[in-house]
């Protein structure tokens, strides 16, 4: 294999002295002069219409500023996804919410806001807020919100399906498949509501100017689409609008993919009328109710297969429950589709499926973004399917699973995967031979092992818009300046984008300097999700590098005096290949032709060269990204407490081929992370509602995520099968570690018990139910 | 409710301030002597990532009354090590990929440190049992007991 000098190594983060240091800039840190808090007024009610309100109190509280609500807010419709800015004909983004609404439609809708010297005073104001409210009826399950008398929640959408979508994925005939079937096996599952949790709460600052520019300092995903949102909703050039992280955002995991839930336009609004610079940051509280969850919902899968265990049918279907709002809530359930069809060789397949809305919290995007809703269930069945048939899991998947070149009902190539490799290292680590013998008659506490595999994707395309931009410029003292639109949510772009951009150069990494997450100093780009950053905006990194480079050779093959296809660029200096590198020409082959004065040059003597001569050099990168496939295996080895009803995890294997870790230390820190959410997902994080739709799980301490006490031994592999499309081979790694965690854990847990639950997260009440129900 | 004067050491330097009596910690800290440093993730003493040493133990400061640390020794992020010499923790932390999204770094790094204080041999299950009132939604806090290690082990060399 290659040997690289920048990719390829765990290098130190670029970001980690000043994060270290707690000298990091992130939004909820920022003061102005002269800035205002903003503080939001929610409903209490699930569901009603706003008679009346009146803030004069409020507006005469001795440091008040501003008071906004649907009356003297922009009435522009949008949603707060960025789908509203990459949805792609024939399909239509769907719009569905105001800055502030006369009807509210879940438990923390914003109601009004106000703006204040203090937070203190804001508060207070809030209180002085006057609301006369008309109750509507609400609905919570989206089973019962697709019943004819249900409650309409937007008029403009009748049944309660966002935007009428729903979406059908046929590849074959699922029903000659299943006829054609020697086995048929289908079971219903429920998932749960889980939230990001992400450590910063959502945040902006606005600065409305007096000559009409608008700069929000926010906590987003994806500055650019945030512009383009902002400048619909308040009717200004997209032009005037700059968006830019601080530069650092306290986690994402898909929560901001557009706007911070409301933080923006709240923030702007309160500026605008105060013309004041206006800092909202959600509380804790706020976050959890009023800013988009992973999408509960009902996922029935139907599997067939032939006696020697190839899989013939399949059937998914998958109704969610979309929350209040739209947001992601088209584009969830057809990945939730693609992903369920992607992973195993069948050629008779349907997937139908499609959002409800409800009178909860919004659901909207969340790392895996409906992946693991639907790996829960169909690695569930995949096993029963083993079983049944006298199979061992392993032998059935490796029989079953996605080859290179394979037709498939994606649109785009299955172009590599290294899946069989993860399955076999995994196993081997977790001691799948163990499996089924691990438990004494009669013990209390019983061990089991279980497997989950899938895939995921490396960016949206061609589902949603997706491009990237970059630019490299080649500074006078011949280092490196790179400048990209998305933003480092902590997944590291800010380091790995320049370690790309150095390799390509042929500089070492503290030569690269990085701008990034700005909308004024960067190009376009979509910004962070799917699993995109590092391969599609790696990508336009390495283009832009590369006409860079290009660049830089003719410009030094003319002072060389030799052609630019016969240079090399190493470690920061130009020399002709195959030469010694040194100022010194005497005694090298070319001087003594007489074909070049000099056989080297330093980047830094060509880049002031060049500027003395009124030149830079400047990179541009402009891609549209394939797409790639990322898999994985996990294996979980658990121990059920029969007494205390609690499940464990002792071990987790996690197994993953990421096409090419370009920092190995950051691939493992993704893996990792995305595995203890995923063991949050399967055990112990989840939101319910009471009989009024008030969310119950509000704050840290009810929602049970793991810690570091609940961290198990995380045993990471790393698969490198180096896909033709990525950058060195890269592919996708944000999302996989959280896709397959509860399959592989819920399997386990049938090993140990024999109990299959169709139901998670799997606390100590299903745990005793269940327990209950087999002593019977 | 009048002002108080709240006399207290931070970061090994004097410091005197006018709060009032409601005033949080990590209030004063951030808002009023700009430590930003010093996270605030829940203001309920759920999340850890206000995390600061006072007199010697780790404390959520969104917790403490400012008028408690009256007399106290306080340490925060920015007073335990710079680029000129970093903490033992804060170099593993960077060395070992314990950072990522870094929104509980600090308060993570005051955690270990207030641990690596008072013993430079904890074991994992100790790491572990300090470490889980400080969320992490990045990690999966592996990197990060093993910073911890390596940083005690770092701190046992120089002993």
């Amino acid at each position: 294999m290659k040997d690289y000098n920048v990719i390829g190594h765990s290098v130190r983060r670029l970001d980690a002295v000043e994060k270290a240091t707690g000298t990091a800039g992130f939004t909820s840190d920022m003061k102005l002069p002269g800035m205002l808090y903003g503080k939001v007024l929610r409903s209490p009610h699930a569901h009603a219409r706003i008679l009346s309100i009146d803030t004069s109190e409020a507006e005469n509280l001795p440091g008040v500023k501003a008071v906004a609500t649907y009356k003297n807010t922009p009435r522009e419709l949008f949603n707060t996804s960025a789908t509203m800015t990459f949805t792609v004909p024939p399909l239509k983004p769907v719009l569905d919410q105001y800055i502030f609404d006369n009807v509210v439609r879940y438990v923390g809708d914003e109601v009004a806001a106000v703006a204040a010297a203090s937070e203190k005073i804001a508060e207070a104001a809030l209180k002085l807020i006057k609301v006369e409210y008309e109750l509507l009826p609400a609905v919570f399950d989206p089973l019962e919100a697709m019943t004819p008398e249900a409650p309409v929640i937007h008029e403009s959408h009748k049944k309660n399906i966002p935007g009428g979508e729903v979406i059908q994925i046929p590849y074959g005939d699922a029903e000659k498949g299943f006829a054609e079937s020697d086995l048929v096996i289908e079971k219903s599952f429920k998932v749960p509501v889980q939230k990001q949790a992400q450590m910063e709460t959502q945040a902006a600052v606005a600065q409305v100017g007096l000559d009409g520019k608008i700069t929000v300092w926010s906590t987003t995903q994806t500055p650019h689409p945030t512009k383009m949102i902002l400048a619909k909703i308040f009717s200004v050039p997209e032009s005037k609008v700059r968006v830019l992280n601080p530069p650092y955002i306290g986690g994402g995991f898909g929560v901001r993919i557009g706007l911070s839930a409301k933080a923006e336009p709240i923030a702007v609004a309160l500026s605008m009328l105060s013309k004041r610079p206006v800092k909202v940051v959600y509380t804790r509280k706020e976050d959890f109710i009023a800013s988009d969850t992973r999408h509960a919902g009902y996922v029935t899968v139907k599997l067939g297969a032939k006696k020697d265990g190839a899989f013939h049918g399949f059937y998914v279907k998958a109704i969610l429950n979309g929350g209040a709002y739209c947001s992601f809530s088209c584009e969830t359930p057809g990945v939730l589709g693609c992903m369920a069809l992607a992973v195993y060789r069948i050629p008779n397949q349907l997937y139908y499926g499609h959002s409800v809305y409800t009178n909860t919290t919004p659901s909207g995007a969340m790392r895996g973004f409906g992946n693991p809703q639907a790996m829960y269930p169909i690695e569930s069945v995949v096993d029963m399917m083993a079983e049944q048939l006298g199979m061992d899991p392993l032998e059935l998947r490796l029989k079953n699973i996605m080859q290179v070149g394979d037709p498939w009902a994606l649109p785009y190539k299955c172009s590599s995967t290294g899946l069989a490799e993860c399955i076999e290292k995994g196993a081997r680590s977790i001691g799948w031979e163990k499996r089924g013998k691990l438990n004494q008659p009669g013990a209390k506490k019983l061990r089991g092992i279980g497997v989950g595999v899938g895939t995921h994707c490396s960016n949206a395309w061609p589902w949603c818009g997706d491009y990237s931009n970059a630019y490299i410029t080649v500074q006078q003292d011949g280092s490196i300046h790179l400048a990209t639109g998305v933003p480092d949510m902590g997944t590291g772009t800010s380091t790995s984008l320049p370690q790309l951009a150095a390799e390509v150069m042929g500089v070492r990494l503290d030569q690269v300097s990085i701008t990034f997450a700005d909308t004024q100093s960067t190009p376009f780009d979509i910004g962070s999700h799917a699993s995109r950053t590092l391969y599609a905006a790696g990508t336009a990194v390495v283009a832009a590098t590369r006409d860079a480079r290009r660049q830089v050779l003719e410009y030094a093959g003319d002072l060389l005096k030799v052609p630019p296809e016969r240079l090399e660029l190493q470690n920061s200096v130009i020399y002709i290949a195959g030469q010694a590198v040194g100022d010194d020409c005497a005694g090298s082959g070319v001087c003594q032709v007489g074909e070049s004065e000099r056989k080297s040059i330093s980047l830094k003597e060509l880049a002031y060269t060049a500027h003395l001569r009124n030149k830079q050099f400047i990179g541009i990168g402009r891609i549209v990204p394939e797409n790639a496939p990322p898999w994985h295996a996990h294996f979980a080895e658990v121990e059920v407490d029969t007494e205390l009803c609690q499940v464990r995890v002792i071990k987790i294997a996690a197994v993953h081929d990421v096409g090419k870790a370009i920092n190995p230390m950051i691939v493992e820190g993704q893996i990792e992370g995305g595995v203890l959410m995923g063991i949050g997902y399967a055990l112990s994080e989840e939101i319910k509602y009471d009989e009024k739709g008030k969310q119950l799980q509000d704050s840290f301490h009810k929602y049970m995520l793991a810690t570091a006490d609940d961290a198990p031994e995380i045993d990471i592999m790393i698969v490198e099968s180096n896909d033709p499309t990525g950058p060195f081979g890269a592919k996708g790694v944000g999302e996989t570690g959280l896709v397959p965690t509860a399959a592989a854990i819920a399997n386990a847990v049938y090993d140990a018990t024999g109990i299959r639950f169709t139901e998670i997260p799997l606390n100590e009440e299903r745990v005793y139910q269940a327990l209950k129900e087999i002593s019977k | 409710m009048s002002d108080k004067t709240l006399k207290f050491t931070l970061n090994g330097e004097p410091m005197e301030i006018a709060v009032s009596p409601s005033d949080m910690l990590v209030d004063v800290l951030r808002d009023r002597l700009e430590l930003i440093g010093t996270k605030k993730g829940c203001g309920k003493g759920e999340c850890g990532a206000c995390t600061v040493i006072m007199d010697g133990e780790a404390v959520n400061s969104c917790l403490v009354p400012a008028m408690k640390a009256m007399g106290a020794t306080v340490e925060t992020i920015e007073g335990i090590g710079s680029p000129e010499k970093f903490h033992p923790v804060q170099e593993t932390f960077m060395d070992l990929g314990a950072i990522q999204c870094g929104f509980c770094t600090p308060g993570m790094i005051m955690s270990s440190k207030a641990l690596l204080d008072k013993t430079t041999s904890p074991t994992s299950k100790e790491i572990k049992k300090v470490l889980a009132g400080n969320i992490c939604r990045c990690t999966g806090y592996v990197k990060i007991e093993e910073a911890v290690l390596a940083a005690a082990e770092k701190m046992r060399e120089k002993q």
